[in-house]
């Protein structure tokens, strides 16, 4: 029986979440205006670059530099990526911040008062809303996804989840600030505007196979927000850099200085992608096995399923872009958010304007 | 891989001058195009855009009654639509042709890349490079014992790390990762493992529906079947020959809360034979858990109202007494309209049309409802009509729609009806009663000998999808020399597989593994680069090129 005690918990916990969340914000932004990192200004960075010639040749394939490497490249079974080796460079470059560690210059955990406790402020909102969605379950006796309002905490959660994970493996500290913007704005329509009541989900619902399709789903939605934002992040990188290499103003130096510049966002930005698009197919395969359960076949072209396989192969198109000479760079990050795109109109465009077997979303 | 070559080395575009090359050669250059990462590139986004019609417009194959109702708002545009295939996107010849394409594409890029990786994987690895601190990782530091010691121990750390290795005069090189490619291969070849399974449900497939009165059953022949898709080689004799009856069918629905009248379960009992005089069969079949019958599935799909009438004509005999399903049109409250046709009513043929509502209700101003999806208060309102059916005129006419273009309203009083009430109708017409209510269930029947093969591609295009992104295949070349000061041992990395990084962690380990076994215990100045550039001219890098160039 569903426990309407339980549930009012889990609402309260779900504010508390939010409010954390914006602290956590707050001091994120804080540590951006008061403490200095140490990365090497990006501006430099892209100096450097230009003044390794000969790691250059490398990447150019020019054929006479270093030959063996050219072939190897143009047989494409193997060779230096041009766009690869100038990341490498990038680190290569940095001064040395402790052997091997992905972004130099920051150490495992979050150094400066402010960035620790923007640090502890997000784990520690990440608890409750991990406990809030736990009641939530508990209370409806369920998997605690099954609607709008549930399945948009739920990705959120995720999406929170990740950054804390990258932040600690990656010492992606620097992403707090923008991971945290939309999960604040997103979670805040949720509790405010969407708001659904506890209760049981329809008997097509009721089935181990939501379990994990949806939180397959779930997980690589919120890998593919963490991409989408640092793909952001990368391409204002990418201009402020272009921009002070062409001697512009670029009115972004201030929170540039704070980013490891384009190269860095660019590889990070494409390791979620590359989480995130197995975790994706994994859970297509999955919602395919339980429509086939549900519905007697595994593929129907349903507006839900037409878009996920429309998403799919967008971001397959993008991995594709990143091995496309011509494509690398900016225009593969464009190709990216389109893939978001299309997983943002899945999740609320076809539920408001298109109907289907999977209405069960409706708000 | 032809198309790598092209692509990456830029001279994909460069078409072949007519004086010089004859049609063989536009083949070829035409091949090229169709295999390039670019050309793939493009097909993927223009199968993803052609999906899109797919959602916005109605489909024929899942919502026919959707496009029907579109042909009467867009009366001008539907049958333009139709044309192009709008109303069967994903079986429309223009989608067919791109996703042809692509999986020539895909089979022309990745077959002839299986084939090189699996005669370079019984190659060695290629020399070392002359300059190794060219290469995107690099390091040298100055070791304690002989040159040709430190060569040894090098080796055998490489091996011991399951390199596969390759030595020559004074380095060694290493390679490591070929899963790399095998599970991007995989991944590939899986797609069209996918696509040949789909490929075999079409052709040896069927699907069918079913709505089936509780306590009355059907055998699986496409007369007894109410509508019926087979594959494009499926002919009637190939059908499972099981039968299937339904005992009883219950449904119960939340009572209270905020999601009273939600659906909470459905379960029909069904027992089955798989062929006549076969033993019989017992199954509880519910909302995902479908019913497998000699590798057919049956699957309940829908539910409601079938209520019972019994018809006396104006002779007295009874003309009909059964079961009519009618069909729900609303969730909240299972309103459910139908019709019941009785042609053979004398002197007149009888016609009804109306709405079963399972709890009914009837407000001040006399429209009625119902308000809970269960039976509680089960009430028919039902309107007649005399005159012709048009059941005979050759057209063929829906179960569930009354043509009344030639028929008569009856005059009489129009009321909901409770179970054992009756009609009494006019000028000894006869007299319809409503007798009570059974419920009916609509059963999907499908057959798919593609599935499993389907499901067993897609967890290989999984499988091969990570273990192409978990691997990095990369190359470690070690070169010792000696020089004045003592021996030099210079390491260069390299990896083409690691876009996302991590590359550089493997090395620095490597790096540190190799200088505490190797490095000479007065510490680290490096000598100058130059000075070992100088003394190795073997001429490696030479050979490294002609001997990918021959591949
Ligand atoms: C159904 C169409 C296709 C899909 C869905 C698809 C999807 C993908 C995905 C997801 C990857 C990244 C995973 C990995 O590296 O293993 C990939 C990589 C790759 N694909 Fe495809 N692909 C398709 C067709 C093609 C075609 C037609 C070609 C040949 C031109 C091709 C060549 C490649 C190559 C060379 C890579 C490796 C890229 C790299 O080195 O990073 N693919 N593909």
């Amino acid at each position: 029986m569903p426990s309407p005690a339980l549930d009012q918990l889990s609402n309260a916990g779900l504010v508390s979440a939010i409010l954390l969340y914006g602290f956590a914000m707050l001091a994120y932004a804080l540590d951006f205006l008061y403490s200095r990192r140490k990365f090497e200004s990006p501006a430099t960075a892209a100096q450097a670059r230009e003044k390794r010639p000969a790691a250059v040749l490398v990447g150019a394939g020019s054929g006479t530099a270093d030959a063996g490497l050219a072939a190897d490249e143009a047989d494409r079974n193997f060779g230096a990526d041009p766009a690869d080796a100038s990341a490498q460079l990038a680190d290569l470059s940095a001064p040395p911040g402790g052997s091997g560690s992905d972004v130099v210059g920051l150490t495992k955990w979050p150094q400066g008062a402010w960035l620790r406790t923007a640090f502890v402020l997000t784990c520690l909102g990440l608890v409750v809303h991990i406990a809030t969605i736990t009641t939530r379950g508990l209370a409806e006796q369920r998997v605690p996804w099954g609607n709008m309002y549930e399945f948009l905490s739920a990705i959120t959660c995720a999406a929170v989840l990740i950054l804390t994970l990258a932040s600690i493996k990656f010492r992606a500290y620097y992403m707090g600030l923008f991971v945290l913007l939309p999960v604040v704005v997103t979670l805040g329509i949720d509790e405010a505007v969407i708001y659904t009541p506890e209760g049981a989900v329809a008997p097509a619902l009721n089935s181990y196979w939501i379990a994990i399709h949806v939180t397959g789903m779930i997980i690589a939605i919120g890998m593919y927000i963490f991409g989408a934002v640092t793909t952001v992040l990368y391409l204002l990188a990418d201009r402020h850099e272009r921009r002070v290499a062409a001697g512009q103003e670029s009115g972004l130096a201030g929170i540039m200085a704070q980013l490891p510049g384009a190269a860095k966002l660019d590889q990070l930005a494409y390791r979620a992608i590359l989480f995130a698009f197995p975790a994706w197919t994994f859970a297509v395969i999955a919602g395919a096995i339980w429509a086939d359960h549900a519905w007697g076949r595994y593929w129907g072209w349903d507006p839900k399923e037409t878009w996920s396989f429309i998403t799919w192969l967008v971001y397959a198109a993008f991995l594709h872009a990143r091995a496309t000479a011509g494509w690398r760079g900016r225009r593969a990050a464009y190709v990216q958010l389109l893939g978001f795109a299309c997983l943002m109109f899945n999740l609320v465009g076809v539920n408001l304007w298109i109907s289907g077997l999977h209405s069960y979303a409706n708000m | 891989m032809t198309a790598g070559v092209a692509d990456v080395a830029g001279k994909g575009m460069t078409r072949p001058g007519k004086a010089k090359f004859g049609p063989v050669a536009w083949l070829r250059w035409i091949w090229r195009q169709l295999t390039s990462m670019r050309t793939a590139l493009v097909l993927l986004f223009l199968l993803a855009l052609a999906s899109i019609p797919g959602s916005v417009l109605p489909q024929e194959g899942i919502d026919p009654a959707a496009v029907a109702q579109y042909y009467t708002a867009h009366p001008a545009l539907a049958p333009v639509l139709a044309k192009l295939s709008g109303f069967d996107v994903f079986g429309a010849p223009w989608f067919a042709a791109i996703y042809i394409l692509l999986f020539t594409s895909l089979a022309g890029c990745v077959l002839p890349r299986a084939y090189r990786l699996a005669k370079s994987s019984r190659q060695p690895p290629p020399k070392a490079p002359r300059h190794l601190g060219r290469l995107p990782q690099s390091t040298d530091f100055p070791a304690a014992g002989p040159a040709d010691e430190a060569l040894a121990a090098a080796t055998r750390m490489l091996r011991a790390r399951r390199f596969r290795l390759r030595t020559g005069d004074g380095w060694v090189s290493a390679e490591k990762g070929y899963l790399h490619e095998v599970g991007n291969l995989l991944f590939h070849l899986a797609l069209l493992g996918l696509l040949a399974s789909i490929a075999l449900g079409g052709l040896f497939g069927y699907k069918a529906n079913k709505l089936l009165v509780a306590g009355e059953g059907f055998a699986n022949t496409p007369t007894a079947l109410d509508v019926f898709h087979p594959g494009r080689l499926v002919t009637a004799s190939d059908l499972q020959p099981f039968s299937i009856t339904m005992t009883k069918f219950t449904a119960s629905y939340i009572t209270s809360g905020s999601q009273r009248g939600q659906p909470a379960n459905f379960n029909a009992s069904l027992s089955y034979t798989a062929q006549p005089g076969g033993p019989v069969g017992h199954y509880d079949l519910q909302v995902n858990h479908p019913l497998n019958v000699d590798g057919v599935q049956v699957f309940l799909i829908g539910h409601g109202y079938a209520p019972t009438f019994k018809v006396t004509d104006g002779t007295g005999r009874v003309v009909l007494d059964q079961p009519v399903p009618f069909i729900p049109v609303e969730e909240a409250g299972l309103s459910s309209d139908g019709v019941i046709k009785v042609p053979d009513a004398k002197p007149q043929a009888l016609g009804f049309s109306g709405e079963f509502l399972p709890t009914a209700y009837e407000t001040i101003t006399g429209s009625v409802g119902s308000e809970f999806p269960a039976a509680n208060l089960p009430r028919v309102v039902l309107v007649g009509y005399e005159g012709n059916l048009q059941l005979n005129n050759g057209q063929p006419q829906s179960v569930y729609s009354l043509n009344t273009s030639q028929m008569r309203r009856i005059d009489y009083p129009i009321k909901m009806l409770a179970p054992g009430q009756s009609i009494v109708l006019p000028h000894g017409l006869g007299k319809l009663t409503f007798t009570g209510y059974r419920q009916w269930a609509s059963l999907a029947i499908t057959y798919d000998p593609g599935q499993l093969p389907a499901l067993f591609s897609a967890l290989a295009a999984l499988a091969g999808l990570i273990l192409s992104f978990l691997v990095r295949r990369r190359r470690i070349f070690v070169r010792v020399s000696e020089n004045g000061n003592g021996t030099v041992v210079q390491l260069g990395g390299l990896t083409r597989s690691d876009a996302a990084g991590g590359f550089e962690v493997e090395f620095a380990e490597l790096t540190g593994e190799f200088k505490r076994r190797l490095g000479s215990a007065a510490g680290s100045s490096a000598p100058a680069k130059s000075a070992v550039d100088e003394t190795s001219k073997d001429g490696a890098d030479e050979v490294a090129l002609a001997q990918s160039k021959g591949e």
